[in-house]
């Protein structure tokens, strides 16, 4: 190795940042028009820890993740700025075979659809031990051995591993796509909409399972997912996404408890609540932007109740509000403005 | 109850497969009563879809009744189905497969009020001001009249579907996982859309799903299923504060709550639904359920009513009309 862009051997300890993404761009350029996918996002992630990227459909969330494994489609996407760091290796400045050393190793990524993710002629046995051959220099049977071992860790039993994934359901197939993923005990871990496409008892098995295995390994999670029950249970931190930028983020208390940005508290107030069925709902009005014709100003003011003149007018800065939440709203340019979430917070508490 | 609008007793619908009978729904009771909504939930393959479309006959039921007003719609024939067709609408899950790509949603609206001659003698500007009117009900701005559906996004065309099984006025709509697909913001859209139609309409609903937290907000009832069978069904209110049906309590407690500290303990189901491919005759939960004993293998449970309509399918519940056997199962443990 001996490259500049890499100054520490991928080796992080405890409470290290295993991850930090700073102003990340990225636009899709096509011919008759540039799709603002994800516009001047930052991150860092410690390590062990666990961050949820939420959001809707076209929020930024996937391209996000892609980016942090280089894999970004190119053509149409360009990474127009920014940096990503992990473990110590800077990401998107390593030549193809040095990234291929990193992926896998020390970062992986769950995709949303397990049916689509594994190889349908590859025993699955075969496709775990690939993996392990691929980051350490070990004998097939060796291989094997650990692939076998690591589905054993997420509930299968190994005498499966001879079989293929059409032999599986949907949860399993999952958990072989986890098991892949974490076969080489990366440092940063990625899972794009893991549970999705899985029944509610299967969704449960398999984040438990994953909180399990995130212990054990004391991996660093970037969890990303449109259910904020996914990420109550399973972030510290959170980072809502909105037309590519980061509208509010914080620890999982600062965003869940003491909510501060108008999309947010809709995205709340959407949810049907278990406790109380008589609470109407309250849509967030209107549709997301186009990514191709991004307002000028802040990108929800057009469906925001709280938005003035000024929000459409001036492009919103992050403002800090705490050592840990940071939220990305013109209106607190009013020190008096509170939203209606955390107004009715507020008066529970006193 | 002299008020029931929609019966249906012993439904059962098999399929021929390779392998054998694939009992996707068997042997199903239930009855809603007049501007209701009835939520139907469980996991894929628990044969709610199946349940859905036999009750308006989108396919035919291997065995039972379908009593809507009285009448058994299965012994109905064509001419007199298609009458009846006004009445019965459904709103499907996928708004990307369920409008032709080819037609304009004016086409797309006006066509079942063409097809069941809803207006009789309408010239082509009375049926467009028909569909503008509709349009403006699922709150559709009129310029999108001619805009074709993959112009559109997966809210809009949900409003399409809705659009189109309203244009026939019909009193009885089943809602197959009308928002599944769709981002949160605009999921809550479609539910109030729905609500307020059911309100305004006195419309009565099938509602499919999947999702526990839209169907406790939706429904007056709610019947769990497993495996083509009723295992629960009970007011929803009742349902969720006092869950009786070993599945339905591990459904219950696996739904995650967006709240801080919010998800506790759940209750670990083992392995996963099986195939419904000539099951045998035991409960079909047995496999999965951390109660299951000797005598869950002798028989299918029968649906015993445990409190007033709260319904339940279970060897270990209802015996001598009270619900202590679990208790202390878990006690034992």
């Amino acid at each position: 190795m001996g490259n500049e862009h890499i100054t520490n051997n991928g080796l992080a300890a405890e409470g290290d940042i295993v991850l930090e993404v700073k102003n990340l761009v990225v636009h899709y350029v096509l011919k008759k028009e540039t799709v603002e996918a994800v516009n001047d996002i930052s991150f860092s992630l410690k390590k062990g820890r666990a961050i949820g990227l939420v959001g809707e459909t076209g929020a930024g969330k996937t391209t996000t993740a892609l980016s942090i494994m280089n894999l970004v489609p190119d053509p149409p996407g360009v990474i127009k700025n920014g940096t990503i760091n992990v473990c110590g290796y800077d990401i998107l400045k390593l030549k193809h075979n040095e990234l291929k050393k990193v992926r896998g190793k020390d970062v992986s990524m769950i995709f949303q659809d397990p049916m689509t993710a594994l190889n349908p002629v590859m025993r699955v046995g075969d496709q775990i031990a690939e993996s392990v051959r691929l980051h350490e220099n070990v004998s097939k049977a060796k291989a094997y051995e650990r692939a076998v071992e690591m589905l054993e860790l997420v509930g299968i039993s190994g005498e499966r591993a001879s079989e293929f994934p059409h032999q599986f359901s949907g949860g399993m197939k999952q958990r072989v796509v986890i098991a892949i993923a974490l076969a080489c005990s990366p440092h940063v871990l990625i899972a794009d909409e893991p549970t999705t496409a899985l029944d509610v008892t299967i969704q449960a098995q398999v984040l438990d399972m994953m909180n399990d295995l995130k212990k054990k390994f004391n991996t660093a999670l970037v969890m990303i997912t449109h259910d904020l029950g996914v990420v109550a249970k399973m972030c510290d931190e959170v980072a809502v996404m909105y037309a590519g930028r980061i509208v509010e983020s914080g620890t999982l208390e600062d965003v869940f408890n003491d909510t501060m940005h108008p999309y947010t508290e809709g995205l709340f107030n959407s949810l049907p609540n278990l406790e109380n069925r008589e609470a109407e709902l309250e849509p967030i009005p209107g549709l997301m932007p186009d990514p191709t014709k991004l307002p000028p100003g802040c990108s929800f003011a057009p469906r925001c109740k709280y938005a003035t003149e000024a929000c459409s007018a001036k492009r919103p800065e992050p403002r800090k509000v705490s050592d840990t939440h940071t939220v990305l709203c013109t209106r607190y340019d009013d020190p008096s403005f509170r939203i209606k979430r955390r107004q009715s917070n507020e008066q529970h508490v006193s | 109850m002299s008020n029931t609008f929609l019966e249906v007793r012993n439904l059962k619908k098999y399929f021929k497969s390779a392998r054998g009978y694939v009992h996707a729904v068997d042997n199903v009771n239930f009855s809603i009563e007049k501007g209701k909504t009835l939520g139907v939930v469980g996991e894929s393959g628990c044969g709610k879809s199946t349940l859905g479309r036999c009750v308006i006959r989108l396919l035919e039921p291997t065995e039972g009744e379908v009593l809507f007003e009285g009448v058994n719609i299965c012994k109905l024939n064509n001419h007199k189905m298609k009458e009846l067709r006004k009445d019965i609408q459904i709103v499907f899950q996928d708004p990307y497969s369920s409008l032709n790509p080819r037609k304009t949603v004016l086409d797309i609206i006006s066509e079942p009020l063409k097809f069941n001659k809803i207006m009789p003698g309408a010239s082509r500007a009375d049926i467009e001001n028909r569909v503008v009117e509709l349009m403006e009900t699922v709150g559709l701005a009129e310029r999108l009249i001619n805009t074709y559906p993959h112009e559109l996004d997966g809210g809009r065309r949900q409003r399409i579907g809705i659009a189109r099984a309203l244009a026939v006025n019909p009193r009885f709509i089943v809602c197959d996982e009308p928002v599944s697909s769709l981002d949160v913001s605009i999921q809550a859209q479609i539910l109030n859309l729905l609500k307020t139609l059911q309100r305004e309409r006195g419309l009565t609903y099938i509602f499919i799903t999947h999702d526990l937290a839209v169907v406790n907000y939706f429904s007056d009832e709610i019947m769990v299923m497993y495996m083509g069978q009723t295992v629960e069904k009970a007011p929803s209110d009742e349902l969720f504060r006092n869950p009786l049906h070993p599945y339905t309590k591990a459904l219950l407690s696996a739904v995650l709550v967006p709240k801080v500290g919010g998800n506790k303990e759940r209750i670990q189901l083992r392995g996963e639904i099986t195939s419904p491919i000539e099951p045998p005759d035991e409960c079909r939960f047995a496999k999965r359920c951390n109660y299951c004993g000797d005598g869950c293998k002798k028989g299918t449970p029968p649906l015993i009513e445990v409190a007033p309509n709260h319904f339940v399918a279970c060897h270990c519940i209802g015996k001598d009309k009270n619900t202590l056997t679990l208790q202390e199962l878990d006690m034992a443990k």
